[in-house]
Parts: C-alpha cells; structure tokens; sequence
C-alpha cells in the first residue's frame, strides 16, 4: 500500500534582508553594540570595546541595551544604527 | 481548492515513520500519516480553505495557515472536531504579548500551557479530573502535542536551532489541561479573563514545568493558599524574580475547602498576591548573593495585579495536592485567551 503525505513545513521563509557592504576598515569608524542586557554581555563587550579601539583603531563605540533581551531590539536602537558604520549584537549566554 | 503542500510517496506506514523522522518533522515520537483526506477533514471541520491565514509571527513574520496546521495536527493525532482548539491556540500564540518568538527560542526552555474551557471540553472529552495534568485523555494529549510539532515544523522551533533550551521539560511534548467546570462554583478561567462562559476558550501561557504541593492537614483557606504561595517564593528565590502569569492549578479536594468558605477565584488571587513575594536579599539564602547589590531590601511580588494568576479548577477527587506553574519569564510574555470560533469581522447570517 502507498501512502500519499503531506510535507508538514511551512517550506521557504521569506527573505529577511540582504547583509551590509563590508567595511574595508575599522580605523576611524563609529561601531555600535546592541546588548541583550544579560551579565555575561558585559564582559564581552567590555573586551571588545577594548579591542577594537586599541587594535584596530576603532574611532567611537557606542552602547545600547535592549529593554527586553527576549524580544527585538527597540525601535529607537533601531533608528540609531543608521547612525553607526558597523553594529556588533550580542547576546550573553 | 487543492491543497498547496508537497506530497510524499512511502511504501509502508514504517517508511512513513522513517521519512518523518529523517527530516526532523517529528518530536521522536510516532506520527499519523498526514493524507490528504485526514487533512481535509480537519479543514472541513473548521469551515477554513487550506490558505487560510491563522496569521502571521510577529518577530520573524512567518505566515501560518490552516493547511499548514491541519497536517501537524493529523500527525499529533488530533481527529477533526480536535482542530479548532489548535487553530485557536495558535491564533492566540501570535498575538504580541505572548512573544512566541522569544518564548519558544529562550535557554529558559518553556513549554505552551494551553487551558480549555466551555462546551467544547465535553464534546472533545477533555478531562479535567483525573491525572490533569498528564495523560488524562485522547484530546488533550493529542492536542498538546499539535501545538509543539506546529512549533517545530512551521516555526523550526527544532532543539539546538529555533529552540536553544537548556532543558527544556516533558510538558514540551504535550501541555494542554481542560478545567473541571462542571464540579466547580466558581467562575471557569476564560470567564474570569472576561470571556462569557456559554463560548468555548483557550488560554495559552508561556509556562515552566508544574510544581507540586501538598497539604492536607487542614481545611482553612489561608493555610492551604499560604502552601501554594510558598512554592510561588521558592520560584521566586531558586528560579526567577520578575512578576508575571502564574497558573495555579487546584484539585477538587482543596477546592472543597476553598469553596466552602466561600472563597472566589479572585479571593484566592488577591491573598497569594500578598503573600507570594520575597526580599531580594533572600537570593543570598540560596547561592545568588552576587546578584542582591545594594536592594536587597526590595520587595518583589510574584505577580503585578492579582489578575496576573491564572486558577484553574482540575485534577482527580481525592488527594490533598495542587500544582504551581510559573512563567517563562516573568512579564515577558503574557498569557492570552481566544474564544473559538467567535468571528469578530464575519458577515451578519443572510436571512
């Protein structure tokens, strides 16, 4: 006997955007950091600040912490990252 | 209208399994085969074409129809007149305060406690007595486990890619009780939450595992309800401060005693709310002095309002036990109750 069945997926999500023009350097840009706010991010991004000025000549970082570090970031985080050169988003487990 | 879904040729009811199983359609256990017939039937059932749109999630938009549903439904189990309970629980779950994004992706590894209350609990024999909470019948079994293969099939709400848990518990495969209305005074749940209790409803609720109490030693209210709130602090200092939906779950031998004295739902909602809270310095007690700073003076309530608990009425006759289920998150997310089949935009009936 064949059993004739059904695909039970929803099948191709639809697009979610395309990635952004990568930068040929660091050296002088504006980086922001979107947090998710957990204890682990804070040492992370404390390194990496660090890094990314001393290292790579990172001109200003900019912090910003999501008030809900289950949902998307707010839309005012959002509006700002136009704002920004390169955006590092980080989650802290 | 034909269905939209790709067909699958197996030769055998076991190449069915293999084939599901393969793709990671399944939660591990055995599915019914999905046909076409089986998955019509639900949507006859409904009254809903296969591109129905149930909506649309929020946070990743992904769209949901009923085809989509119907044949995860088909594989839990579910028989037609079990579908639009699915269909409104996830009508429910994509509304934005429950954060179904964040609830079924977190590390916190919450299941979906869905609750039914009205009619529809008789006509799918859905129990509310007798081991409530676990496998008490077909319906709610079936109908529990709907919603998880939804979750991972529509939403790749699969373990280690949508679903990141750290644990995780067993109410992910099925977590779905009916309220034992009909050896009860009080108002059902949806009623309480402002639905009229001649509809049928269904609450969903972002929901950790049950914890539960017992107390069988006395017949006061506040000495049953002050266990209740005990489990709710040990919640509150072992797992989670925020505030949020809590579900207390009372069988019908503490009920007795609550019902005698003539306690409502909402009676019972406004004294665990002054009891279940704790001082922040309490986290020291328990291993996370790290986290009390310079607040531990700070009162935190398990709940906002005492609207933010959800009572249920349901477990079998005898045994002086309850049961606390806790948040996700706190207020993360929020439960949310749907009537079923309650048309807010239908057309009036054509005389």
């Amino acid at each position: 006997m064949t059993f004739r069945v059904l695909d039970p997926t929803a099948g191709e999500p639809p697009a979610t955007g395309q990635r952004a023009p990568r930068l040929d350097t660091l050296k002088g840009k504006t980086v922001g950091f979107i947090s998710n706010g957990k204890e682990g991010t804070k040492g992370f991004f404390g390194h990496l600040e660090k890094m990314l000025r001393e290292e790579y000549g990172v001109a200003k970082v900019v912090s910003r912490t999501k008030s809900n570090y289950s949902a998307p970031a707010d839309a005012h985080i959002v509006a700002e990252i136009r704002q920004w050169d390169a955006v590092v988003s980080g989650i802290g487990d | 209208m034909q269905l939209q879904s790709k067909i699958y040729e197996a030769d055998s009811v076991s190449a069915v399994q293999e084939l599901y199983h393969f793709n990671g359609w399944t939660d591990g256990l055995p599915i019914v085969p999905p046909t076409e017939d089986a998955v019509r039937a639900c949507l006859d059932w409904v009254m809903m074409p296969p591109d129905q749109l149930i909506g649309i999630e929020p946070v990743r938009g992904l769209a949901v129809t009923a085809e989509k549903l119907a044949i995860n439904a088909v594989m839990a189990g579910c028989l037609p007149m079990h579908f639009p309970v699915v269909v409104t629980a996830w009508t429910a779950m994509m509304q934005e305060p429950f954060l179904m994004h964040g609830a079924t992706a977190s590390t916190g590894g919450c299941a979906v406690l869905v609750v039914l209350n009205g009619p529809i609990r008789q006509e799918i024999g859905a129990s509310g007595t007798f081991n409530a909470l676990g496998n008490s019948d077909r319906a709610t079994a079936a109908i529990g486990r709907a919603i998880r293969l939804c979750l991972i099939n529509l939403m790749d709400v699969r373990p280690g890619v949508i679903d990141r848990s750290t644990l995780g518990h067993p109410g992910k495969f099925s977590y779905c009780l009916a309220e034992d209305e009909e050896d009860s005074s009080w108002k059902s749940l949806s009623e309480q939450r402002g639905i009229e209790r001649a509809a049928s409803a269904v609450t969903v609720m972002a929901a950790g595992a049950p914890r539960q109490i017992m107390n069988e030693w006395t017949t006061r209210p506040e000495e049953i309800l002050e266990t209740f709130a005990a489990e709710m602090r040990a919640n509150l200092r072992h797992y989670s401060i925020h505030p949020g939906n809590y579900a207390i779950v009372i069988p019908k031998q503490l009920r007795e005693h609550l019902q005698a004295a003539q306690w409502s739902k909402s009676d019972i909602a406004e004294f665990i709310h002054q009891r279940a809270r704790i001082h922040r310095r309490e986290w020291a007690d328990v291993g996370k002095g790290a986290v009390v700073r310079d607040r531990g003076d700070s009162v935190y309530p398990a709940m906002e309002s005492p609207d933010q608990l959800l009572v249920i009425a349901a477990g079998g006759p005898a045994g002086g036990f309850g049961a606390v289920i806790p948040p996700w998150l706190g207020n993360k997310s929020h439960a949310v109750t749907v009537p079923i089949g309650a048309c807010i935009d239908c057309e009036p009936a054509k005389k």
